[in-house]
């Protein structure tokens, strides 16, 4: 093989290993999945269609779709939802799904047991924090893989538009003390995602440490127990999702119309560079982050 | 106060797990190192022993220990990933945050040094979402990592933030490694110390090692190189260590004494260490810590 063709094989693979190409859907968790539809309307996510053979909703706005599963003992043995609403997965867009699966599983991840019914997807997954899956997915250009596991609502638009904001900023990550080179490791070593310097922030919420995934659709940030507060809790979780608008007191102002509050204290409150709701249904929060407009 | 950071290993008695934890809190210890024989042979189960050892109100120090992992291709590699994944699903369950994962001595195993390192690195990489660290050492009788410097070697070339080194006090003797090389770890990496020591100076073949370190440890002070298991404990200490001491001893005479005389006989070695070795008669500096109280002045506080 001539150096010329050896690098250009190469040149992509390192600088996005997985062909990662943003978040397909986010998905919580919760055995009361009406009063987390209620929120995420409020939100301005829309329901669009219901799994076949499970508890699952799927809610959408714009680019933007969470799943909701309400659905016990996917796996056998395992414990139905706690009633305080988590983000149970993600499942981001990969190149090739199980290229990236497999290239993951040789690096030492973690597989999730799959149990797709009869005609249902397969879609590979490992584990991340605290129990929570990742999962990949290849199938978002050419069809949905919604169109297989779920059908569409009747009378309903199945693409609403998005309110307010303009898509997916992120996921902010709680973990452990002193573990915040571990998930750097975890993170970089399996999808190539990229630790950004301390200057370059965004939002309001500058804490921890952010990293940009390899295709820059969106970010991660680790954030450890501040060493002050003795008893918070060191639980590894998906804590909040980060939600990218272009102009945040906008967006801030059309989600108070519907009924969403916002964080307002001394050291936080909206402002042009982001915005955090109130904790809703005792765990559930959105952060609003400014985005430039593409 | 003065052994908070010695501990005993449930390796050195025999009894029930119950019995075990009650004799090493009896004799002043805060910490235990478990094996997965301790969870496993438990009568009521893995959840029983792990609620025994909650209840018990020890820390556990590590748990151990995943042997032979490195260096495997094709279905033997597929089935000690497997046998690695379950030990650290016990190991989680016990709310413990070390493994220790001991150097191959299986002939079936690669000598290729970059091969042993990608595989410990798959092995911390398994060990990340479950908060675990693994800490690798060198056996005496490891077939191509033997001596701590080796294994040293291999935890730097997989460079993962959760992979360290395990330390063995006996194993650092019987392969004659020269202390002078502990000056050159991190201190940060030492992810555990267990600490032994045995009766006679030469250890040459590795099944002489093998006997020596499987029925004739000792505790600290009690066997013929107390002199350099001083030197290595306060070369560690000097170094900057500041994670905990383990006592690794299996003993056959230990194994047939009551429970407390054993204990009795790991709590004077820890005194040893701590009082004449270390000279730690006051609340370690290590363990004060400053932080800032309500008025956002500083106030130091014992942990």
């Amino acid at each position: 093989m001539s150096v010329a063709a050896m690098e250009r094989e190469a040149l992509e693979p390192l600088s996005n290993p997985i062909g990662l190409d943003g978040i397909e859907y986010v998905e919580y968790a919760t055995s009361k999945p009406q009063a987390l539809g209620e929120v995420l309307e409020m939100v301005g996510f829309r329901p669009v269609a219901r799994h076949r053979s499970r508890e699952v909703l799927l809610y959408r706005q714009g680019e933007m779709n969470v799943i909701v599963n309400a659905s016990a003992g996917l796996v056998r043995g395992t414990q139905a939802p706690a009633e305080a609403p988590r983000i149970s997965a993600i499942a981001l867009r990969v190149r090739d799904a199980r290229a990236a699966y497999e290239r993951m599983l040789e690096r030492g991840a973690w597989e999730v047991p799959m149990h797709a019914e009869v005609m249902e997807l397969n879609i590979p997954g490992i584990h991340g924090p605290g129990g929570a899956h990742i999962y990949l997915v290849d199938r978002y250009r050419e069809f949905s893989i919604y169109d297989v596991d779920f059908s569409r609502i009747p009378g309903v638009d199945p693409r609403p538009p998005a309110v307010a904001v303009q898509g997916f900023f992120g996921l902010v990550q709680y973990i452990d003390v002193a573990r915040t080179a571990d998930w750097l490791h975890f993170y970089r070593e399996l999808m190539g995602f990229v630790e950004l310097p301390p200057e370059q922030r965004f939002g309001i919420l500058p804490k921890g440490t952010l990293m940009r995934s390899p295709c820059g659709k969106f970010f991660l940030q680790l954030i450890e127990p501040d060493p002050r507060a003795d008893s918070e809790s060191s639980q590894e979780m998906y804590q909040r999702l980060g939600l990218g608008a272009s102009d945040v007191p906008a967006a801030v102002r059309e989600l108070r119309k519907r009924g969403v509050e916002f964080v307002e204290s001394a050291g936080l409150r909206a402002e042009e560079r982001g915005a955090l709701t109130r904790a809703y249904l005792g765990s559930v929060m959105f952060e609003l982050v400014h985005v430039a407009v593409a | 106060m003065k052994i908070d950071e010695f501990g005993m290993d449930t390796i050195s008695f025999a009894g029930t797990l119950e019995s075990k934890l009650q004799a090493i809190t009896a004799a002043g210890f805060s910490q235990v190192m478990l094996s997965a024989r301790d969870l496993v042979g438990h009568p009521g189960g893995v959840d029983a022993a792990a609620a025994a050892v909650r209840d018990s109100g020890l820390r556990v120090t590590g748990f151990q220990v995943l042997r032979d992992f490195e260096g495997l291709s094709g279905h033997l590699h597929q089935y000690k990933l497997d046998i690695a994944k379950s030990m650290i699903e016990m190991c989680a369950a016990l709310g413990c945050k070390v493994m220790l994962a001991c150097s191959s001595t299986s002939v079936h195993a690669t000598e290729d040094p970059g091969k042993l390192a990608q595989d410990l690195r798959k092995l911390a990489m398994l060990a990340i979402p479950h908060g675990i660290r693994i800490a690798f050492e060198a056996l005496s009788w490891g077939r191509s990592v033997n001596e701590f410097t080796q294994a040293w070697e291999l935890v730097c070339e997989a460079d993962c933030p959760n992979l360290g080194l395990g330390l063995d006090s006996f194993h650092v003797f019987a392969a004659k490694t020269a202390l002078d090389h502990i000056d050159d770890l991190d201190p940060e990496r030492i992810f555990l110390v267990q600490l032994s020591d045995f009766m006679w100076q030469e250890t040459r073949s590795f099944e002489e090692r093998i006997a020596t370190a499987r029925h004739f440890r000792v505790f600290p002070g009690e066997g013929v190189h107390s002199e350099q298991l001083a030197s290595l404990v306060t070369r560690l200490d000097r170094l900057g260590y500041r994670g905990d001491y383990s006592f690794e001893v299996f003993n056959d005479d230990y194994q047939q004494l009551p429970l407390d005389t054993v204990a009795r006989r790991a709590s004077r070695s820890a005194l040893w260490l701590a009082e004449d070795v270390l000279r730690r008669s006051t609340p370690l500096p290590s363990r004060m810590v400053l932080r800032p109280n309500a008025g956002g002045t500083p106030a130091v506080e014992l942990r």
